[in-house]
């Protein structure tokens, strides 16, 4: 009875979402109703929404997730991404299609000051595209890498999605950071490792350049050293404080939050800047924490009727392979893609999936970066794709089409699936310094 | 720009501005514990009902800009006329799930008031009906500004069909590098 009712809410959700209901609203409108129809009480309904608002996201670990998109959107709009760009085109100069690697390394380094890809996407969009192009590399190729390599945000930390991905799941935001470190290398190896290939392969579509793009004068200097230093002292105050324990991840947001308006002021912004950035970080931010509140609700329903163990039920019972059972939640996770954003991805399935993936034997760290690089390949697949339409919003050039940067950047989803796999079947890649440093 | 978009505005920029407020209490915090063994008293009663209050009272300008997460698939399909009736019942269903909100909230608003509800001991109390009293209002004004919304939308004059106009600053695109 109460799991019937859920698989009925489930698709009116579905119903509401692909009708383009503020998914916020879809959530909490189908928990109401659901609980409604289980107890047949509407005041217990609506009470349970005024319960969930109330106490949904009141744990101070919630307050990381505005501090981090706030820090983010700091050091975006200082200028410190450009010279982090230039940092790594000065040092990588020897290499065969340095520009694109250079995009892929100053989003490695830029994602550990970063919570969301979109911001990464937005910046490198103005930093190293135009760049690339100016250079002769065809567009296709390079806008895929910066739209490929701004994923990375997501998995290294600190990353909104892991944030949430740990709340849901009631695991550890430091150790959950911590397990995205390696696999989120080791993409962005795998990202400049393809880089290089086809450079080589096909050097037209990347011509060799040794020149650096911008000459050392001592003004750029400086730039450069007051950006790379003040990114490092951000990402070892951040990434080091939540490794080493010296900082709750709330803490290290906190820290990284005041940390990034210093260098946006040694930067050079000031208070028109400043209330900018606030006013558009919080704008970023509002949507998800009221997303998370109405998924909390959902999860409520999920619970009260014991829905989890009856979609549990259905997939355990249906006779498939574990790998199946994996492989269906893929197939679920990139249709998903095509439709909603990745948190609400996340709060959507999660609640589901990683009961019958622990039931299965999966390590729950492992098969949280497996989700989160599945849900990220998402983002850069036709039609919804989130980073492309972020991308093409931000380059300034209006002959970039959405299909020149789908095409680019589908190496990029390829290698980002090949990770994932990975992940799933050497686990150890993201156990392995939760479990060393924690 | 009308008031309540101004009204919607202030309110979102308030919440920022208390977003790092907060930065710098939990430096406060572990600075003082760390250097002083003296941490700030009720720094994670503070962080946690600000939490919940940041969040609502940033609701009403997320309806008015159009942030409010959604998937356009459907809509894109559509005719014009076709858009504005779909979203017009999406917005009809958030003024209905907030009004219940804010009817279920209301009385625990109220009885919270009334026992002064806190939490936390000592010195330092966090009364926590503001909490309630924040979801009640914001709800209240995030329900008003769904409805606002399907009345500019047939009045045609919701800018890329999204945002009700003033409700976001139009940054020149390569404002932010």
């Amino acid at each position: 009875m109460g799991g019937d009712i859920v698989l009925y809410m489930l698709a009116l959700l579905i119903i509401m979402i692909i009708g383009g209901v503020h998914i916020a609203i879809a959530l909490a409108a189908c928990s109401a109703i659901g609980v409604w129809l289980m107890l047949g009480s509407f005041e217990v309904a609506i009470s349970i929404l005024s319960n969930t608002a109330y106490e949904a996201v009141r744990k101070d670990v919630f307050a990381v997730i505005p501090l981090f998109v706030l820090m983010g959107d700091v050091i975006w709009r200082s200028g410190a991404a450009g010279d982090l760009y230039r940092i790594c085109d000065r040092a990588l100069r020897r290499l065969p299609g340095r520009l694109a690697i250079a995009t892929i390394a100053g989003n490695t380094v830029f994602a550990a000051v970063t919570g969301v890809s979109i911001a990464a996407a937005a910046a490198f969009s103005r930093i190293a595209y135009p760049e690339m192009k100016a250079l002769g590399y065809s567009r296709s190729f390079a806008l895929g890498a910066v739209a490929g390599s701004a994923c990375l945000g997501m998995l290294i930390p600190p990353s909104v999605l892991l944030i949430v991905w740990a709340i849901l799941t009631e695991m550890s935001v430091g150790a959950l950071f911590l397990a995205g470190i390696v696999p989120g290398m080791m993409l962005a190896g795998l990202f400049a490792a393809y880089v290089i290939v086809a450079a080589i392969m096909k050097p037209e579509l990347a011509p060799a350049y040794t020149a650096p793009l911008v000459e050392a004068t001592p003004e750029e200097t400086r730039s450069e050293i007051i950006g790379g230093l003040g990114i490092l002292a951000l990402v070892l105050v951040v990434i080091g404080g939540i490794w080493t324990g010296v900082f709750t991840p709330t803490e290290a947001a906190g820290f990284g939050a005041l940390a990034a308006m210093l260098l946006g002021y040694v930067k050079g912004m000031r208070r028109a800047a400043f209330v900018e950035t606030l006013f558009q970080a919080a704008r970023t931010t509002a949507p998800i924490m009221l997303l998370l509140i109405t998924a909390q609700m959902y999860s409520r329903l999920l619970a009260l009727g014991g829905g989890v163990n009856y979609i549990q039920g259905l997939f355990l019972g249906a006779d498939l392979s574990p790998f199946m059972v994996i492989a269906l939640m893929v197939v679920i996770w990139l249709l998903l893609g095509m439709l909603i954003d990745s948190v609400s991805i996340i709060l959507l399935t999660v609640p589901i999936f990683v009961p019958i993936a622990v039931a299965l034997g999966y390590d729950p760290l492992a098969f949280a970066i497996f989700g989160i690089l599945v849900i990220e390949a998402g983002l850069l697949t036709p039609p919804f794709g989130l980073l492309v339409f972020t991308v093409r919003g931000a380059v300034p050039d209006p002959s970039a089409t959405l299909s020149m940067i789908f095409r680019g950047a589908f190496p990029y989803v390829l290698l980002i699936m090949l990770a994932a796999f990975l992940v799933l079947f050497i686990p150890s890649l993201a156990t392995w310094l939760p479990a060393v440093a924690l | 720009m009308s008031l309540q978009i101004r009204l919607a505005r202030m309110l979102h920029i308030l919440s920022a501005f208390w977003t790092v407020a907060l930065a710098v209490l939990v430096f406060a915090d572990v600075v003082g514990r760390g250097m002083f063994s003296s941490p700030v008293p009720g720094t994670k009663e503070i962080l946690q009902n600000s939490v919940v209050t940041i969040a609502f009272l940033q609701f009403p300008l997320a309806v008015y800009s159009g942030s409010m997460l959604r998937t356009p698939i459907l809509l894109e399909a559509l005719p014009y006329r076709g858009r504005q009736i779909l979203r017009a019942v999406g917005g009809l269903l958030g003024f209905a799930v907030l009004a219940s909100l804010v009817w279920a909230t209301w009385p625990s608003f109220l009885q919270g008031y009334a026992i002064g509800e806190y939490e936390g001991e000592g010195s330092l109390r966090v009364i926590t009906w503001p909490v309630r009293g924040a979801i009640a209002v914001m709800g209240a004004f995030a329900a008003y500004a769904y409805l606002v919304m399907i009345y500019l939308d047939f009045k045609g004059v919701l800018l890329e069909e999204a945002e009700a106009p003033g409700a976001m600053t139009r940054q020149p695109a390569d404002q932010a590098q």
